[in-house]
C-alpha cells in the first residue's frame, strides 16, 4: 500500500508551535545528566598529563588510596583482559593467557605478581585472587604497567578515582604520585610546516604531516588565462572548542543483576548504550542509556568517551554509581574540536561574473589524531560544482592537543570562508557586486532529474528565490557600495553575504516511533531518540496531534532512553527527517488500529471514519464523536501504531515526499568597523533558509537563529590559544576563550521557505555554515582591505588595516 | 579546593588579628569572584580565608556626595558603584563600573575586590605553569602568547597588566585610599596602593599581608571634568584591550589640573604626565586630544605580539578625553 503521506490540509504543521516541555527547562524542573544525583552516588574526576608530550616515567598510587572518602582508582590506557590459567593465592600469582577469538594474533601467556596496587575485575567486579579459577576471564590492570606509556598532548588521560565528594576525589588525584619525561612536542601547525620530519603524535612515521592530497578537474592553467581578472589570498580559520554548555559525561550504575544504566549527555541514546554493552560485555538488554534532556552536543557527543567508560569502570569497582562530568578546561581541552584551515586560494573570472578558475592549497589540524572530521577540502563547495577548472590540494597536519570531533556541518564552515572569501576577493577585482557573481556561478536546474520537486530539479531556481529575498530583506541593493566606499569615516559601514548547501536527509539507520492511543483518550508517543536541539519532543507531538486531530500539549511524548526501540544518533541534521515520518507513520497506524477497534463498536466501516480537530466524524452516517468519546469505546484495550523510518525506507517508491534532502541558504551579514580600534560591530544578519516541510516554524527559525549566532562568534571571538613552549592552551576557559554575550548579538532576520511538496529535510547544520564567511565579506565591504584570518579580532582588524585599507 | 579554616568577623578590630605578616597562608575574601577562582584552580591555597562579608558599620556603604568628597566603603558592591547618585559626578568611575564584566559579577564583586585582586595572566592563572609569580624563573608571556599583556614592559620582567578598571578613574579623581593594619590606620593616594610584582610573595597591590583597605575617598572639586573609555572585543564579560581615565577642571575653554591615566596596558595602572602635559591650557578638541592620545604611548615597548595595543591606547585616551569635555562621540557612527 503506498504511504498516505502528509495531510493536504495541515492545521498545526508550519505554525509556530511553543516547545512543549518550554517550561520544564527555564523552570529548571528538566533534569539534564549533570542534575542527576543517585544513591550512595560517588564522583569520579581524571588525572591528566600537563605536558603536551611525554612518557610516564613512575606513577604511585599508594597515598591515593589512603585520602579521605577514597572509593576506587583505574589507570587508564592499561587495562587487559585474560583467561585465567591458575589462579595461586597462597603465591599471590596469577597465570593468565590470552583470550581466543584474538583474530591473528599470538597466544600469549604470562605469570602476574598479584601485588596490592593489581586489580582483579572478573563480571564486572572486583575479585580476589581466591576467587578466580581457571578458565574465568579476568580483566587484569597493574599499575605498574603505565610506566613508559606514551601521552600526546596536555590533557591526555593518566588515572581516575572514585570518591565519596568532589573535594575528596580532587584530593585523591593530587595524591598520585606520578613523574613524566618531558618529549618534544607541537602545539602549533607552522612548527610542524618547519620541522616536517619530526614525528611527536601517535603512530609510525615520518613528521606530523600528511602527504599532498590533489584533486584536478579541467585545466586551471588554461582556465586562469582565460579569465579578466584573478584574485589571490592567504585566508584561514582557527581551531575552535564545541563550548557544549553542558559538560561531556556521564552519571553510571551497575544493578544486582550486572546491568548498567547510564545517564549520558549525548546525542546517541542506542548508540552510548550499544557501546557500553560491547566494553563491558552486557547483553545489549542490559545496558541501558538515558538522557531525557542534554545541553548541547553539535557532533562531539555521539560516543561514551574515555571519561564515560571510566566512570562505568570506577562504578564497577566502587560497587556503587558514579558521575563524571569534565570541567571546563576539560570540556575544551579534551572533548573535540573543529578543525583549524588555512591556506593560499586562487580565484580568476570574466567581466560577466562567470568563474573560470580556482586554485585551493591548504592545511588544517585535528590535533593528536582524527578521523573523518578533517577532509577539509574534500568536499566540493557550492561553486566548484559548476567551476570548470580547478585545483584543490589538502594536507593533515597533527599537533599535540586534543582531537577533533564532528562539529555542526563537518568541513563546510572552513571550506565556506575559504571560498566566499575568494569569490568576494574576486568580484572586487571584477568591479562587480558580489551578488551578480554569486547567481552567475549557481548549479543549474537539471531538467533530467527523475523528481521535478527534488533539489537537482530547482536549485538553481530556489537559489535565486534566496538571492531575492536576502536582498529585499537586507536592502542589499541601497546599502551594497564598492569595497571600502561606504558611508562613515572613522566607524565604516559594510555589508557581505556568502551562501551554503547541506544534505539533511533521514538518517541510514532505522528510527522506530511508537504511538499509544489509550480509552481515556491520552495518547503517547515514544522513541529512543533524543533532544539535541531540534526540540525533539514537540516535532514529534506536533505530527501526532496533527493526525489525530489533537494539540500538542496533548501527546505524551517519551524520548531519551535506549531501550524504546531503535533510533540513530543525531548527526548530519537527520533526526527531523528521520523522526518525523516515522512519527507520522506511527501516528497514522494508531489511528487505523483506533478505527478498526472502535469501527464495529459504533456501527461504522472503518473506511468512512476520518478524524477532525477534537473529533471522529463518520461521514456515510453523518454521525460524530468527541475524541474522548470515541476513545473511550476501546474498552479495556488500547490502539497502537508503530513507524519506522530511514534513508532506505525514505527512497523506495512513493515515498519521495515525506522526507527529502539537500538544502541551500543565502546569509548577509550588515556591519560597523571602528577603524580605529578594529572592533567589529554585526547590525544585522539576514538567513534565508529552505528545509523542505516546516515541522514547526518557530523552532526553525530558532534552530537558524542559533546557527547565526554560532556563525558571529566563530568570526569574531573563537580561537584556542596554545603557548608553543609549555605545550599548553592558554585559554581552556570562557574568559578568554571569546564568545559573544546577549549584547554583541545583531537583529537577525530568518525566513524560511516552507516547501512542504518535498517533504522533511534536517536544519540543523546549514544555517551556521555561511555566517562567518558572509561577516568577513561584509567587513571586507566596509574597510576595502580584506581580513584574511578570522576571528576578526581587533588586531587583525588593524593589521589589515594598515597593510592598506580604510582611511 | 584545599581545607581551609573560614572566618567571618564582623568588625575591623576582630579582622585584623587574623591576618599573617606574609602572604600565601591566609587570603581576604570580599566578593569571592577572583579568590574563589583561584583556590579552584589551585593557583592560591590558603589556609585561611578570612571573610570580610560581615563587617558591620560603613564598610559597605557610600558616605557623601560630589564636590563636598564621598567615602566609599571597600565592601560597596560594583552594582551599587554604577548606580550611585552620589556617585554622579564620577562618570568616569560609575561607567567603568557598569562595564566590569557581566551583571553576576558586578552584583558579588566589590570596590576593595577590584583594587586588590590578582592578575588575569594565563600563565599565572595556570596551575601547571610556574611563572615568575610562583617561583618560576622567568615569565613565559615574554616569548609567549603575549597579545593582551603589558606594553610599557621597561623595568620589569612580569608583563602582566593591572586588572582593576576602578583604579584608572580612582587614581584620575585623586582618590586617596584609607587602610588599616597592626599598627593603625594609615591614608595613601590610590596610585601609591600599585607596584609591578616581581616574584613570589608580591601582590600587584603595597598593602602588608596584615592590612585591610576600608575605604576609598573623593573629594575633587565641583565641576571637574571626567571620563573613562574602554577598547574591548566583545560588549559582553569582558576585560578591556586598552582603558584611559581623563579628568579636568575647565578654566573657561581650557583644561587644567589635568590627570591621564592608563589601563591594562602596565603591571600597574599608569599615570601618563605627558599626555596630561599635551593637554594642560589648553582646549580639549579633537587635535589637543589626539596629541594627548601620542603622547600617551611615549616610553611604550610592546611584545612580539601586542603592537596594535599602542595604537588602541592613543585611541583610547582620545576619546576619553573628548568624552570628558562633553564633545560629541565621533565613533559612534
Amino acid at each position: 500500500m503506498p504511504a498516505e503521506g502528509w495531510p493536504k490540509q495541515r492545521r498545526l504543521l508550519g505554525t509556530r508551535v511553543k516547545r512543549i516541555d518550554g517550561p520544564d527547562k527555564a523552570t529548571g524542573r528538566a533534569k539534564y545528566s549533570y542534575d542527576i544525583n543517585r544513591k550512595g552516588m560517588l564522583y569520579g574526576m581524571i588525572l591528566r598529563s600537563p605536558y603536551a608530550h611525554a612518557k610516564i616515567k613512575s606513577i604511585d598510587s599508594t597515598a591515593a588510596r589512603k585520602v579521605p572518602g577514597f572509593k576506587a582508582i583505574t589507570i587508564i590506557g592499561v587495562s587487559r583482559d585474560w583467561v585465567v590459567v591458575k589462579a595461586d593465592a597462597a603465591a599471590n600469582t596469577l597465570e593468565v593467557k590470552t583470550p581466543p577469538n584474538k583474530k591473528g594474533g599470538k597466544e600469549e601467556q604470562k605469570t602476574i605478581s598479584v601485588t596490592p596496587t593489581v586489580t582483579l575485575i572478573h563480571n564486572n567486579k572486583p575479585v580476589k585472587l581466591a576467587d578466580l579459577k581457571a578458565d574465568d576471564r579476568v580483566t587484569v590492570e597493574v599499575e605498574q604497567d603505565a610506566v613508559g606509556r606514551e601521552l600526546f598532548y596536555a590533557g591526555d588521560e593518566v588515572a581516575a578515582v572514585a570518591a565519596d565528594t568532589e573535594e575528596h576525589a580532587k584530593d585523591a588525584l593530587k595524591a598520585i604520585k606520578v613523574e613524566y619525561d618531558q618529549l618534544d612536542h607541537f602545539v602549533n601547525e607552522d612548527e610542524v610546516i618547519k620541522n616536517p620530519k619530526k614525528r611527536t603524535v601517535p603512530g609510525p612515521g615520518q613528521g606530523n604531516i600528511t602527504e599532498i592530497k590533489e584533486f584536478v578537474k579541467g585545466d586551471p592553467a588554461a582556465g586562469f588565462k582565460e579569465a579578466d581578472a584573478v584574485a589571490e589570498g592567504t585566508y584561514g580559520v582557527p581551531v575552535i572548542s564545541h563550548q557544549c554548555l553542558e559538560t561531556h559525561g556521564l552519571v553510571a550504575e551497575w544493578d544486582a543483576d550486572g546491568g548498567l544504566t547510564v545517564w549520558a549527555s549525548t546525542q546517541a541514546t542506542v548508540g552510548v548504550a550499544g557501546a557500553m554493552a560491547g566494553r563491558f560485555a552486557v547483553p545489549q538488554g542490559k545496558s541501558k542509556c538515558i538522557t531525557h534532556f542534554m545541553g548541547g552536543g553539535f557532533g562531539s557527543k555521539f560516543g561514551p568517551g574515555v571519561w564515560g567508560v571510566t566512570a562505568a569502570d570506577l562504578a564497577r569497582r566502587a560497587g556503587a554509581p558514579v558521575k563524571l562530568m569534565l570541567d571546563r578546561e576539560e570540556e575544551i581541552t579534551t572533548a573535540g574540536n573543529r578543525p583549524s584551515a588555512s591556506g593560499r586560494v586562487k580565484i580568476g573570472g570574466k567581466k560577466d561574473g562567470t568563474i573560470t578558475a580556482f586554485d585551493i592549497d591548504c592545511h588544517g589540524t585535528p590535533g593528536y589524531t582524527g578521523g573523518a572530521t578533517v577532509t577539509l577540502n574534500a568536499l566540493p563547495y557550492v561553486y566548484l560544482d559548476t567551476i570548470p577548472n580547478y585545483r584543490r590540494a589538502h594536507q593533515i597536519v597533527f599537533i599535540n592537543a586534543g582531537r577533533a570531533e564532528a562539529m555542526r556541518a563537518p568541513g563546510h564552515p572552513q571550506n565556506c570562508v575559504l571560498t566566499e572569501f575568494a569569490v568576494d576577493d574576486l568580484a572586487a577585482k571584477l568591479g562587480i557586486d558580489p551578488s551578480i557573481i554569486r547567481r552567475k556561478n549557481l548549479p543549474p536546474n537539471n531538467p533530467q532529474s527523475k523528481d521535478p520537486i527534488s533539489w537537482v530539479a530547482r536549485r538553481n531556481t530556489i537559489y535565486n528565490e534566496q538571492f531575492d529575498i536576502a536582498e529585499k530583506l537586507s536592502g542589499w541593493k541601497e546599502k551594497w557600495h564598492p569595497p571600502g566606499k561606504g558611508r562613515g569615516t572613522t566607524v565604516k559601514h559594510g555589508i557581505g553575504m556568502a551562501i551554503h548547501t547541506w544534505g539533511g536527509f533521514p538518517s541510514g539507520q532505522v528510527n522506530q516511533v511508537d504511538v499509544t492511543i489509550n480509552k481515556d483518550g491520552s495518547v503517547t508517543t515514544q522513541t529512543s531518540t533524543q533532544d539535541l536541539g531540534t526540540a525533539q519532543r514537540t516535532v514529534n507531538a506536533i505530527v501526532t496531534a496533527e493526525i489525530l486531530g489533537l494539540n500538542p500539549p496533548d501527546i505524551t511524548v517519551k524520548i531519551g532512553e535506549s531501550q524504546y526501540g531503535p533510533s540513530s544518533g543525531s548527526g548530519g541534521s537527520t533526526t527531523c527527517p528521520s523522526q518525523a515520518p516515522a512519527t507520522l507513520l506511527a501516528a497514522q497506524a494508531a489511528r487505523n488500529d483506533l478505527f478498526a477497534k472502535v469501527a464495529p463498536r459504533v456501527g461504522a466501516d472503518p473506511k468512512d471514519l476520518a478524524i477532525a480537530a477534537g473529533k471522529v466524524t463518520d461521514k456515510k452516517n453523518n454521525k460524530e464523536w468527541t475524541w474522548k468519546e470515541f476513545c473511550a469505546r476501546l474498552g479495556m484495550d488500547e490502539a497502537k501504531g508503530k513507524g519506522e523510518w530511514s534513508q532506505g525506507i525514505a527512497n523506495q517508491e512513493g515515498n519521495e515526499n515525506i522526507s527529502s534532502g539537500q538544502v541551500g541558504g543565502v546569509q548577509t551579514a550588515e556591519v560597523l568597523v571602528d577603524t580605529e580600534t578594529g572592533v567589529v560591530k554585526v547590525l544585522h544578519m539576514v538567513a534565508v533558509q529552505d528545509c523542505g516541510l516546516v515541522v514547526n516554524k518557530l523552532a526553525c527559525e530558532s534552530q537558524v537563529a542559533g546557527g547565526v549566532i554560532m556563525g558571529l562568534n566563530y568570526a569574531l571571538f573563537e580561537e584556542i590559544i596554545r603557548d608553543s613552549a609549555t605545550g599548553r592552551q592558554v585559554n581552556p576557559d570562557m574568559e578568554f576563550y571569546k564568545l559573544g554575550g546577549i549584547r554583541d548579538m545583531p537583529k537577525i532576520s530568518v525566513h524560511m521557505m516552507d516547501m512542504p511538496e518535498r517533504g522533511v529535510i534536517g536544519i540543523g547544520e546549514p544555517p551556521t555554515i555561511s555566517t562567518a564567511a558572509a561577516i568577513g565579506n561584509a567587513v571586507f565591504n566596509a574597510i576595502g582591505v580584506r581580513v584574511p584570518f578570522i576571528p576578526l579580532s581587533p588586531k587583525r582588524v588593524l593589521d589589515a588595516i594598515a597593510k592598506g585599507g580604510a582611511k | 579546593v584545599k581545607n581551609f579554616t573560614y572566618h567571618q568577623p564582623t568588625t575591623i578590630q576582630m579582622a585584623l588579628p587574623l591576618l599573617d605578616a606574609e602572604w600565601g597562608k591566609t587570603e581576604l575574601l570580599a566578593g569571592g569572584t577572583d579568590l574563589l577562582d583561584r583556590q579552584k584552580e589551585y593557583v592560591s591555597q590558603p589556609e585561611k580565608v578570612v571573610s570580610l562579608t560581615a563587617l558591620e558599620g560603613d564598610f559597605r556603604k557610600i558616605v557623601g556626595a560630589g564636590a563636598a568628597g564621598a567615602t566609599i566603603g571597600a565592601g560597596v558592591k560594583l552594582i551599587d558603584l554604577a548606580e550611585s547618585k552620589q556617585l554622579a559626578a564620577f562618570p568616569a568611575l560609575t561607567s567603568a563600573a557598569a562595564q566590569i564584566a557581566g551583571p553576576q559579577i558586578r552584583n558579588m564583586g566589590t570596590l576593595g575586590g577590584s583594587l586588590c585582586q590578582r592578575n588575569r595572566c594565563w600563565y599565572f592563572r595556570d596551575e601547571h605553569v610556574n611563572c615568575l609569580l610562583k617561583g618560576g624563573k622567568k615569565c613565559p608571556a615574554q616569548e609567549g602568547e603575549n597579545q593582551y599583556h603589558a606594553i610599557f614592559t621597561s623595568g620589569h620582567q612580569c608583563v602582566i597588566v593591572h586588572p582593576s578598571t576602578l583604579a584608572p578613574p580612582l587614581i584620575a579623581l585623586g582618590a586617596t585610599a584609607q587602610i588599616v593594619g597592626p599598627k593603625g590606620a594609615r591614608e595613601i593616594p590610590v596610585e601609591k596602593m600599585f607596584q609591578a610584582p616581581v616574584k613570589d610573595g608580591q601582590r600587584e597591590h603595597t598593602l602588608a599581608p596584615n592590612e585591610i583597605l576600608v575605604s576609598v575617598k573623593i573629594a575633587a572639586p565641583a565641576g571637574l571634568r571626567n571620563a573613562s573609555y574602554e577598547v574591548k572585543q566583545r560588549e559582553t564579560c569582558e576585560w578591556p584591550l586598552v582603558q584611559a581615565s581623563v579628568a579636568f577642571a575647565l578654566d573657561g575653554k581650557t583644561a587644567k589640573n589635568v590627570r591621564v591615566v592608563l589601563g591594562h596596558v602596565a603591571p600597574t595602572p599608569l599615570v601618563s604626565e605627558t599626555a596630561a602635559k599635551a593637554l594642560e591650557g589648553k582646549e580639549v578638541t579633537e587635535a589637543t586630544a589626539s596629541a594627548a592620545g601620542t603622547a600617551a604611548c611615549e616610553g611604550v615597548r610592546p611584545l612580539s605580539q601586542n603592537e596594535y595595543k599602542v595604537q588602541l591606547l592613543r585611541v583610547a585616551v582620545k576619546r576619553a578625553a573628548l568624552l570628558a569635555a562633553g564633545a560629541k562621540p565621533y565613533w559612534e557612527g
